[in-house]
C-alpha cells in the first residue's frame, strides 16, 4: 500500500527532478564547452582555419596583398601540367619506396637485437632514440659532413677498406638514397622502442609452447612473435607511409631538390611554389592533391586503429 | 562542489582570456592618433657585430632627434622567403625591409612592396642617383621600389696565396675564360684545391649562368611581339656550360662538392679551399664577419672575366617598403632610408664619421670598394674622405676596380628572374653531377620550360 500511495507523489514530481536534472546536465555541458574553449579556439586559429584557407586559396590567384580572384581549377589544372609535378610524385614515391625497403625492418631488427640483451639495456635504449631528439636540422647538416666526396667520414671510412670515393648527395643516381639513409638513423629510434615494448609484451608461454613443440628460432620468429606484432607493425607502416610521402626537410637542407631534381619532392615543390615564385594558388591546389592522398592513407589508419583497439 | 567549479570556471576563463590577449598581441603596432609614427626597419646588426650594432643605435638616437614624432624599431630580422608571405598577409612585416639583390624584381611583378619615388624625389639629390644602380629596383613605368645599399658588378674573387703556391701572379688575375680555366687547371693539379667552383643551389645557379652567359654575349630574355620571351637556347649559354662542363670532368679542376650556394662556397674559399668563384668585392665581408677570414692578405677580386661580351651582373642590396605599410608610415620610411643609407654613401663627412666609428672594431671591414651609387666624382670625394678609417688592402681590390669600369653592367632578366633561375639550375646541376650530360638537349628543355613561364606570366 505503501508503495501505491508513495507513487503519484512520485509521478508528481518527476518533472521537477526532470528538469533539475536537465539543468544540471546543461551547467555540466556548458562547463564542459567552456573547459574545451581554449583548445577550441587555439586548434580554430592555427588548424582549422588556415586548412579552409588553404582549399580557398587553392581557387584563387591571390598575391596576398590585393584582394583575390577567384579562377576555379586553373590553379589545378595548371599543377597537373607542371612536369616537375611528375618528377616530384616520381621522386616522392622513390623515398617512400626505399624508406619501406631501408627504414621500415631496420627498427624491427634493431628492436629484435635490443630484446635479447640482458645487461645495460637502458643505455641501448637511450642510444638508440638519441638521433630522435637530435634537432633534424643539426642532424642534417652533420650527415651533410659524413656525405662531403672529399674529406666527409663515409669516403674516410670506405676508403679504408678500398672502397669509393662516392659521390653520395653530388649524384643524381645517389642522392635520394642517401637522403633515405639519413632519415632512417634519425627516425628509426622511436620505432624501434615501440617494436621493443610490443615484443616483450608476447607472452612467453607462446614462444614455450612453440619451443615444445620443435620450432627453431626463424619458425618462432614467423610463427609467434610477427603474428603478435601485426597490429603494430600496420600501423607504424601506415604512419611511416604519411610521414615519408610528407618529407621535406632532408631535401630542402641537403640539396634543395637537386642534382638535377632528383631529390625535388611533392612538398618541395608545393615550398618552391609559394614561397620562391609567389604562386599561392597552385601551391594550395597541390597542397589540396597530396591532402587527399593523405586523407586515404589516414582512413585505412583509422580502420585499422578500430580493430586495433577492440582486438 | 560549488567552489571548486567556480574556480575551475575561472581558471578556463583566464585561459580563455590569456590566449585572446596573445591573439591580440599578433596585431601591428598602430600610429598613436596619426601624430606619432612607430617604424619597424629590418637591417639591425646581430649583438655579435657589435661595432655595426652599435652605429645603428647611434643612427636610431640622432635620427629621431632631428625626426620628432618618427620612433624607430630595429629588427635583426632580413628578408626570409619562409615567413614573409605570411607576415605580409597578416600586416606584421616591418615597415622597412632588407632583401638580397636576388629579389626586388620578383618581389616588384607580385607587387608585395609599394613604390617610393615620389618620396624620394623630394630629396635634393635625387636626380644624381647613377641609373644603373636604380634600374634592378625599377618597374617598367620607372616607379623607384626601394634604395639600394653598396651597389656591386660581378666579378671574380681569388685566393692570392693559392695564386702563388700555383706558380700564378696573384698581381695578374685571368682576364678571359680561357685563362680562367687554364688557371683554375694549375691550382687544382699544384695544391689539390678546387680551382674554381659554381654555384648551383637555390636559384644561385642560374644566377651565375646568366653572368656567365653575359660575359659570353648572351643574354637570358629578349623582347620579342611586345612579349619577353626566353633566350637561354642561345650559343652563348651552350659555350658557358660547355666551359663549365670541360672545367668539371675534363680538367677536373672544380673540385668535388657541386651543390653549393654563396655560403657554402664564401665559407669553403675562406677556409683557404677555393681557387676562384664569381663574386662581388662585398664578399670579403661576408668572408670576414661570417666565416672568419682573417685579413684581405688571400683576398683578390677582379673584374669578370670576359668571352667576347664585355659586360657583367650589376646588383645591390637593397631596402624596400612593402605593400601593406600604410602611407603615412612610408614618408617616414624613405626619410629613414635616404638618413641611414643614402647620406651616407653621398655625404663624405657622413661617410668618414661612420668609417671612423666602424674601424673601432677589428671585426669590421672598412672600405670594401663599392659601385658609385651616384656620379664617379662623388665616389672618389667619399674614398678620400674614408681613406683614413679603411682596413682592408685596397690593393687586392683595384683589378676589380679598374677593369669593371670597361665593362657594361647589365641587370637581372626583367622578367620573373627567380623563376628563370630554378629553370636554369637544373640545367647547371646537370653539367655539374652528370658527366654525359647533353647540354643541347638541356638548353632544349630549359627554352621550352622557359617560354611556357614567361608566357603564363604575361597572360
Amino acid at each position: 500500500m505503501t508503495t501505491l500511495l508513495e507513487r503519484p507523489e512520485v509521478t508528481k514530481a518527476e518533472p521537477a527532478v526532470v528538469a533539475s536534472r536537465r539543468r544540471a546536465g546543461l551547467r555540466r555541458e556548458l562547463l564542459g564547452l567552456l573547459f574545451l574553449a581554449p583548445a577550441l579556439l587555439v586548434f580554430g586559429l592555427f588548424s582549422w582555419w588556415p586548412i579552409v584557407r588553404g582549399l580557398l586559396i587553392s581557387f584563387q590567384e591571390t598575391n596576398l596583398v590585393d584582394p583575390a580572384v577567384w579562377v576555379g581549377l586553373e590553379n589545378f589544372q595548371a599543377v597537373l601540367t607542371d612536369p616537375l609535378v611528375g618528377t616530384a610524385m616520381t621522386n616522392t614515391l622513390l623515398f617512400v619506396g626505399l624508406g619501406l625497403v631501408i627504414g621500415f625492418p631496420a627498427p624491427i631488427v634493431l628492436a629484435a637485437v635490443m630484446s635479447t640483451v640482458r645487461r645495460f639495456a637502458g643505455v641501448y635504449r637511450v642510444v638508440v632514440y638519441l638521433p630522435v631528439v637530435v634537432p633534424p636540422v643539426v642532424a642534417i647538416l652533420l650527415w651533410k659532413w659524413f656525405y662531403d666526396p672529399g674529406s666527409g667520414l663515409f669516403n674516410q671510412l670506405l676508403g679504408l677498406i678500398g672502397l669509393g670515393p662516392y659521390p653520395w648527395l653530388q649524384s643524381p643516381h645517389t642522392a635520394m638514397l642517401s637522403l633515405v639513409l639519413e632519415a632512417t638513423w634519425a627516425g628509426m629510434g622511436g620505432a624501434a622502442l615501440i617494436y621493443l615494448a610490443a615484443m616483450t609484451g608476447v607472452p612467453a608461454e607462446l614462444y614455450e609452447a612453440a619451443e615444445s613443440d620443435g620450432a627453431g628460432i626463424w619458425r618462432r620468429i614467423w610463427h609467434v612473435l610477427l603474428p603478435q606484432l601485426r597490429p603494430v607493425i600496420g600501423l607504424l607502416l601506415l604512419l611511416q607511409l604519411i610521414g615519408t610521402i610528407q618529407v621535406f626537410t632532408e631535401p630542402y637542407i641537403f640539396t634543395q631538390g637537386g642534382p638535377d631534381d632528383a631529390t625535388l619532392t611533392v612538398l618541395l615543390l608545393i615550398f618552391r611554389y609559394a614561397f620562391q615564385d609567389g604562386r599561392y594558388g597552385q601551391a594550395a591546389a597541390l597542397s589540396v592533391l597530396l591532402a587527399l592522398v593523405l586523407a586515404v592513407l589516414s582512413a585505412v589508419y583509422l580502420r585499422l586503429t578500430r580493430s586495433w583497439s577492440t582486438k | 562542489m560549488a567552489t571548486p567549479m567556480r574556480v575551475r570556471a575561472a581558471l578556463v576563463a583566464a585561459a580563455t582570456g590569456l590566449a585572446l590577449t596573445g591573439c591580440a598581441g599578433l596585431t601591428p603596432a598602430k600610429d598613436d592618433a596619426g601624430t606619432d609614427v612607430v617604424l619597424r626597419v629590418q637591417g639591425m646588426p646581430a649583438p655579435t657585430d657589435s661595432a655595426a650594432l652599435a652605429q645603428f643605435n647611434r643612427l636610431v638616437q640622432d635620427f629621431q632627434a632631428k625626426n620628432p614624432g618618427i620612433t624607430i624599431e630595429g629588427s635583426e630580422n632580413r628578408w626570409d622567403p619562409l615567413t614573409f608571405s605570411a607576415k605580409l598577409a597578416g600586416k606584421t612585416i616591418e615597415d622597412v625591409i632588407q632583401v638580397p639583390l636576388t629579389e626586388p624584381q620578383g618581389l616588384i611583378a607580385r607587387k608585395h612592396v609599394q613604390p617610393i619615388t615620389e618620396q624620394l624625389k623630394q630629396w635634393t639629390h635625387y636626380q644624381e642617383f647613377n641609373p644603373q644602380v636604380l634600374q634592378p629596383l625599377s618597374d617598367g613605368a620607372k616607379q623607384v621600389y626601394g634604395v639600394p645599399q653598396a651597389p656591386f658588378a660581378q666579378g671574380l674573387v681569388y685566393n692570392r696565396k693559392l695564386f702563388t703556391q700555383a706558380g700564378l701572379d696573384p698581381d695578374k688575375p685571368p682576364a678571359t675564360w680561357d685563362e680562367v680555366r687554364a688557371a683554375a687547371k694549375q691550382i687544382s693539379a699544384k695544391t689539390g684545391k678546387a680551382g674554381f667552383v659554381h654555384e648551383s643551389k637555390g636559384n644561385t645557379g642560374g644566377w651565375q649562368l646568366t653572368m656567365l652567359t653575359y660575359t659570353h654575349g648572351g643574354s637570358m630574355e629578349t623582347e620579342q611581339d611586345g612579349k619577353v620571351v626566353a633566350a637561354v637556347n642561345d650559343p652563348a649559354t651552350k659555350q658557358s656550360l660547355e666551359l663549365l662542363k670541360a672545367m668539371r670532368w675534363t680538367d677536373n679542376s672544380m673540385g668535388q662538392n657541386q651543390l653549393m650556394d654563396q655560403d657554402d662556397v664564401v665559407k669553403q674559399f675562406a677556409a683557404g679551399q677555393v681557387g676562384m668563384f664569381m663574386g662581388t668585392p662585398g664578399t670579403y665581408k661576408l668572408a670576414k664577419t661570417k666565416f672568419g677570414m682573417k685579413s684581405t692578405a688571400d683576398y683578390g677580386v677582379t673584374s669578370l672575366p670576359q668571352a667576347g661580351g664585355n659586360a657583367t651582373l650589376g646588383g645591390a642590396e637593397v631596402f624596400m617598403v612593402p605593400a601593406s605599410v600604410p602611407k603615412e608610415k612610408v614618408d617616414a620610411a624613405v626619410k629613414w632610408l635616404l638618413f641611414a643609407q643614402a647620406e651616407a654613401q653621398y655625404e663624405p663627412t657622413v661617410a668618414a664619421e661612420r668609417a671612423k666609428e666602424l674601424a673601432k672594431d677589428p671585426k669590421a671591414a672598412v672600405g670594401v670598394p663599392t659601385l658609385p651609387m651616384f656620379s664617379t666624382a662623388q665616389q672618389q670625394k667619399i674614398d678620400a674622405a674614408i681613406k683614413p678609417y679603411v682596413n682592408v688592402e685596397l690593393e687586392h681590390f683595384r683589378p676589380w676596380l679598374e677593369g669593371t669600369p670597361k665593362l657594361t653592367l647589365k641587370p637581372e632578366p626583367p622578367l620573373a628572374a627567380q623563376k628563370l633561375y630554378t629553370i636554369l639550375d637544373t640545367v647547371v646541376q646537370s653539367v655539374l653531377t652528370k658527366k654525359d650530360a647533353n647540354v643541347d638537349a638541356l638548353l632544349t628543355k630549359a627554352q621550352a620550360d622557359a617560354d611556357k613561364m614567361l608566357a603564363a606570366e604575361q597572360k
